[in-house]
Order: C-alpha cells, then sequence, then structure tokens
C-alpha cells in the first residue's frame, strides 16, 4: 500500500469537498432504484418487519464501518475487528450472565475493552512502524486465541437479555419503529460525519492519508491521530457486541469471523479510498444499507442465499470502478 | 500510509559500516537479526530442539521424532505454496496482495470435482485443467489490478466474495466425493521409503518441483528481474522500459496458478472437492500472507525471498504440529492461533527496529 504513495500527487482535490459526493448520491439513487423495483417486484419487501430486519442486520457492520472510515482514511486498515468483537461479546455475555451487571455497566465494559484493544493496535501501527495490515493480521490471530480462551471451549448459551435495548427484538425498537440499534448507528455517524468535516484533528486524517510526511512537517500529531483511530474503532467494536449480544440467548465461539470483510466492502462501497485521504462516513453508512438491501432481496426473490457475496462482490468492483474513472478525469481536467 | 522504512536490501544488510571494528560474535548476532532466512532457521533449529527435549522428557502426548516431523509436511503444502503466491503478487508492489487465493482454491476444486468426479474425465488432462483454471481466476485479478487500476486489496477482496460465492452455488454447497475423487487420494498418500523418515507424496510430486519452478521464475528469468524491479519502483521501472502492466499482471496469473495447485493437492489430501476447502476457519488467504510476511516478504514490495517463504512455513508447520502434542485437546489449536500471531507481528516489529537502526530516523 506503501507504494502507492507515488499516486497521490495526481490527485487534485478540492480544498473543500462538497458536502455531498458523488458516489453518494450516486449510491442513494442506487438504492432507491432497488427498493423501488424490490417493493413493486416483491410483496413482502416493503414491510415494517423486512425493513427492520435489513437495518438491524447491517446496524454492527455499520457502526464498526463509521470508526473503519478515518483508519481507511488515514491509509491503513485493520482486519482484526472481527476477532475483537468476538472479545468484547464473550467478556460482556459472562459477565451479565454470571455477574449479572446492569446495562450501563455492561455498555461501559464493552466500549472499554474494544477500546484497550484498538490501543493495542494503534500503537503497534504508531509507534511499532509496522505496516497496518501485518499488525492486524496478527492481532486478529492473537485477539481470537484471547477470546476462545474465555470462551473455554463451550459457546455461552442462556445470556439474558440485559442488552435488549441493542437488540433486533421488541424490546430493542425505537423511534418509529426503527431498531435502536440503527438510530445508533445513524446518529454516531452524523457526530462522525460532522468531526470529520469540521473539526481540525478531524481533517487531520484526511492530511495524514494523503501524505502523511507533508502531514507530519504541517505540525500534525500523526501518531496521535494515527492510535486515536484504531482506539475509536476499538471503542465502536464495543458498542458493535452489544448490538450483536442483543436480546442474549446464545454466543457462539465463531462469533465476528469474516466480519472485517463485511465491513471493509461497506466503508469501500461507499466510496472512501482505500489509498487514503478520501472518504466519508455517510457513504460507509450508505455502502451498509446497500449490503443489507442485496442480502434481504436475495432471500425474498427466493435465490441461493450464497449468492449475496457474489453480488457484494460485484458492487465492490463497480463502486471502486466508477471512482476510478472518475480520479481518471478529474486529474485530466 | 506509513513511512516506509523497510527500503534498504536485505543482502546488503551484512556489509560492516567502514572504520568500525567488530567482533565475529557481534557480526554474527547482526547477521542472524538482519538476515530473515537466518533468523528464521536459528528459530527452526530452537524450536525442533525444545519440542525434541520435551518429547524425550514425556511432556508431550506423543514423541516429536521424525516420522512426525515428516508427516506434518502435509500441512506445509498448500500452505507454503499459497505463501509463495503471496509472495509474488507482493513483491510486485503498489500494495500488491491477493486475498482471493483461498476461493480460487474452493472454485477450481470444484471445478476438478466435476470434472473428474462427475463427468469422468480422465485425470491427468483434468489435473492440468484445473491448474489453467486457477489460473484464470488469476488472470482476472491480474487484468483488474494491473490494466485497469484497481487497488489489489480492493480487487482480491471482490474476488474473494465473487469466486467464494460462485464456487458455493456450483454444486449447493454440497462436496463431491465420488468413486473417482476418492482415488485421487493415492496422490497424497504417504510413501515408505528406505532410511529416510516416511514423506507424503506430495511433497515430492508437488511441492518441491513447484519451489523449484518459482525460484528459478524469480531469479534465474527476466521476469523475475523485472518483478523486483517494478515493486522496488513502477516509474523507474517503467523509464526502463519495462512492460510494468505486463509484468504486473504475470504475478497475478502466477498466484492463480500456485492456488489451482494447492486445489488439486487439497482435493486429493481431502478426496474430496469442498466448495468450502478454501474458506474454513479465517481462510487460507490469512496464514500465507502471514508467511510470506514471516519469510521476510516487505508488505511495500519489491523485497523478499524464496527461502525466507520456505523456511517461514516450515517453522510454522513445524511450530504447530510441537503445540498439537503439547496442549491437550482444543486447547493446542488456540496456542496454535496465539503463535502465528505473536511470531508475526514480533518478526514484523524485529525488522522495523534492525532496519530503523541501520537506515538511520525515519
Amino acid at each position: 500500500m506503501t507504494g502507492l504513495a507515488q499516486a497521490a500527487p495526481l490527485r487534485r482535490r478540492r480544498p473543500v469537498a462538497r458536502a455531498v459526493e458523488g458516489q453518494e448520491l450516486a449510491l442513494v439513487a442506487v438504492i432507491a432504484l432497488l427498493w423501488l423495483a424490490l417493493s413493486v417486484g416483491t410483496d413482502t419487501f416493503l414491510t415494517g418487519s423486512n425493513l427492520r430486519n435489513i437495518v438491524f442486520g447491517v446496524a454492527a457492520v455499520a457502526i464498526i464501518g463509521i470508526g473503519m472510515t478515518p483508519i481507511i482514511v488515514t491509509g491503513g486498515i485493520d482486519v482484526s475487528v472481527g476477532s475483537m468483537v468476538a472479545v468484547v461479546m464473550v467478556v460482556v455475555a459472562k459477565l451479565i450472565r454470571d455477574s449479572g451487571v446492569s446495562a450501563p455497566l455492561a455498555v461501559a465494559v464493552a466500549v472499554g475493552l474494544g477500546l484497550a484493544l484498538g490501543c493495542v493496535n494503534g500503537l503497534l501501527v504508531s509507534l511499532g512502524g509496522i505496516h497496518p495490515i501485518i499488525v492486524t493480521f496478527g492481532m486478529l490471530n492473537v485477539f481470537r486465541f484471547v477470546a476462545l480462551r474465555i470462551f473455554d471451549s463451550k459457546q455461552v448459551t442462556g445470556v439474558p437479555d440485559t442488552l435488549a435495548w441493542f437488540g433486533g427484538g421488541q424490546a430493542g425498537r425505537g423511534l418509529l419503529g426503527i431498531p435502536n440499534a440503527w438510530w445508533l448507528a445513524m446518529v454516531l455517524a452524523a457526530l462522525m460525519w460532522c468531526y470529520m468535516r469540521y473539526w481540525a484533528t478531524g481533517r487531520h486524517w484526511y492530511a495524514i492519508g494523503n501524505d502523511a510526511t507533508a502531514a507530519r512537517l504541517a505540525g500534525i500529531k500523526v501518531r496521535q491521530r494515527t492510535v486515536a483511530a484504531y482506539a475509536l474503532t476499538g471503542a465502536l467494536v464495543g458498542l458493535a457486541g452489544c448490538v450483536l449480544i442483543g436480546s442474549g440467548g446464545l454466543v457462539q465461539q465463531n462469533a465476528g469471523t469474516g466480519l472485517e470483510l463485511q465491513v471493509i466492502a461497506a466503508v469501500v462501497i461507499g466510496g472512501t479510498s482505500i489509498l487514503g485521504g478520501r472518504g466519508t462516513v455517510l457513504g460507509t453508512l450508505l455502502g451498509a444499507l446497500l449490503v443489507g438491501t442485496v442480502t434481504s432481496a436475495i432471500t425474498l426473490l427466493g435465490w441461493r442465499s450464497e449468492l449475496t457475496e457474489l453480488f457484494i462482490g460485484l458492487f465492490i468492483l463497480v463502486a471502486v470502478g466508477v471512482d476510478l474513472v472518475r480520479e481518471r478525469r478529474r486529474s485530466a481536467r | 500510509m506509513t513511512t516506509n522504512t523497510a527500503a534498504p536490501d536485505q543482502t546488503r544488510e551484512d556489509r560492516p559500516a567502514p572504520g568500525r571494528e567488530r567482533t565475529q560474535w557481534t557480526r554474527a548476532v547482526r547477521f542472524v537479526l538482519s538476515e530473515r532466512v537466518a533468523l528464521l532457521s536459528v528459530l527452526l533449529v530452537v524450536v525442533v530442539a525444545w519440542f525434541w527435549f520435551l518429547g524425550q522428557n514425556d511432556y508431550l502426548v506423543a514423541p516429536y521424532d521424525a516420522d512426525y516431523l515428516a508427516s506434518a509436511l502435509e500441512t506445509m503444502v498448500p500452505l507454503c505454496l499459497l505463501g509463495l503466491a503471496e509472495f509474488i503478487v507482493i513483491v510486485s508492489g503498489r500494495g500488491g496482495i491477493d486475498l482471493s487465493v483461498g476461493s480460487i482454491v474452493s472454485l477450481s476444486g470444484m471445478a476438478l470435482g466435476f470434472m473428474v468426479g462427475e463427468w469422468g474425465w480422465p485425470v491427468i488432462p483434468a489435473l492440468a485443467l484445473t491448474v489453467l483454471i486457477g489460473g484464470i481466476l488469476g488472470a482476472i485479478n491480474g487484468v483488474l489490478v494491473a490494466y485497469l487500476g484497481f487497488p489489489a486489496l480492493i480487487a482480491t477482496l471482490a474476488t474473494y466474495y465473487a469466486y467464494g460465492s460462485l464456487a458455493l452455488v456450483s454444486n449447493d454447497k454440497a462436496p463431491i466425493s465420488t468413486k473417482p475423487i476418492q482415488d485421487l487420494h493415492s496422490l497424497t498418500r504417504a510413501l515408505d521409503l528406505p532410511v529416510v523418515p516416511d514423506l507424503p507424496l506430495q511433497v515430492l510430486t508437488f511441492l518441491v518441483p513447484t519451489v523449484v519452478v518459482v525460484w528459478l521464475l524469480v531469479n534465474r528469468t527476466t521476469f523475475g528481474r523485472r518483478l523486483y524491479a517494478i515493486g522496488t519502483n513502477d516509474v523507474a521501472a517503467r523509464f526502463a522500459n519495462i512492460d510494468v502492466r505486463q509484468t504486473r499482471f504475470r504475478a497475478y496469473l502466477a498466484a492463480g496458478l500456485l492456488s489451482g495447485v494447492v486445489a488439486v493437492v487439497t482435493v486429493a489430501q481431502f478426496a474430496s472437492a469442498r466448495p468450502d476447502a478454501g474458506s474454513v476457519g479465517n481462510g487460507m488467504a490469512l496464514p500465507a500472507i502471514t508467511i510470506a510476511v514471516l519469510g521476510g516478504v516487505a508488505i511495500s514490495g519489491g523485497l523478499g525471498r524464496v527461502a525466507g517463504v520456505v523456511v517461514a512455513a516450515l517453522l510454522v508447520v513445524w511450530l504447530n504440529a510441537g503445540i498439537l502434542l503439547a496442549y491437550e485437546g482444543s486447547d493446542g489449536s488456540q496456542v496454535q492461533l496465539f503463535a502465528l500471531g505473536a511470531v508475526l507481528v514480533l518478526s514484523a516489529l524485529l525488522n522495523a527496529v534492525t532496519l530503523r537502526r541501520r537506515g538511520g530516523a525515519r
């Protein structure tokens, strides 16, 4: 990824990006078209329960994506979030089952634990001078080991519904019948969008992603901002863990496997450049929504569910392909 | 896009700085620390000696002897071949990586399952065709990355999903294990050798020839030289009149072909073409990338050696084999995860520290 740095000077960015970038408008259009087609084509798509399922199904991915976006904007990546979620889930599930802790304390533990794990990644990346993908590949294994140790070779059964506010059940419904988890994702995304757009420290992430050396020379605390991005993702992973535990029941040992790729897919479909320096959390939210819509559509149309991944793959290629074409046109102008 | 500290060539590292006296001892330590193959070899000897010692004193559930080590090589074949695939792709630079190798293994393995198991095609052409299908799938990655300019991580993430999905759909999630497929198992039987311990057959028929071919390809052909050139500096390579796109395309093609070989080995080993062969657990790509990086391949491209990857694969396989004997039940496989992650991060950390001290401030 480092080798791509030479492509960066070719890119001419407007100093202040437009409020909504082209990719996001296109995504909104695609999602709207899909929803329209599906509501006409099937009679079960446009029902409250189905829409609830769609947004709840992608809420965890969207919440983690809100943290993954700044990481990718700085030119990094975190492939360990799936294992992190497993650690958070097993610890919190055992706490609320065995010690009967209250919901606020459980959330605090989840966020704190996620934050700590995220800091480990961030410190290794920024102080160790190791490429993010190597650090997080390594920590993917280490965190999974930690989680399996705490699981103690047994899945956690009979988890009480302490965290039902986050869950997909009746107790998890908020305003307008929309799941609280999705509200949470939207509120966090809105905060993050403002932060990354209007706060100086938020803009620093873009500067680091465009050219880390130039950013450092311009007085940006590159290491501190990098650690902040990974730590933030850790905290959000904690919240996502709460969503995934939700109404309780069962936490399996393979919790969170493959989640990292779903999150990265949502971020990338949302128009964030994997080379760093460009992207918004609004796009990530829309990317997650698109993935959720496709998953639901394939079930409703009665196609084989394995085809979902084929479509996710194609959407990634189309989203990035469109971006590449626009990029070329922009640099040719 | 962290600032890259891993720039200097490994082979130049053991040259002592002028004007400074060094004893043989410090020079040896420096050599081991800076030369990845030497470091891994020392680690390998330590690991094997340690487990052998534990085995002699009855700490292990079964003896850690030559026969056990030889049979453990069975798991090394896919690991090492995919490690070499990642090695070629990562060396090609510009963020080169291939997340889709596992899905290529699944999909071309299913193709082999259909050709031999369902349609009753003759075995030898079918095997060749399987490798070729792997090559075609790799070529799709190559076109996306080299000619269309997709970032490698994204292109191969997309094809990881797409190929994996096609493999699952192809036979409705069911494995193919008809009689002709089961007969393929003879490709991976344990050999009854004199003097040396009984090696699995695929080590001699698949692993050794492929390693030799890859070594020749990388070190003795113009393609190999060009590969390092584009990985070290894209622009300089273009000015040196190297067809950068074609060379990078061929790197992904080679990774696809190697994945096709792994598909053959995997199908034969399990006596069944499984649609999820390349995606169970953490999949095959993650361990393969780990092996490549552990073997000293710089993720920024242009740096790495075949020997490093092979020794790294050997180290991980024999370490895992020892861990399995040292722990009972599922504890062993958990400790394996930890060992793999810790070894990867520590070796990368060591690499960063030694290179930074050598290269001065970042």
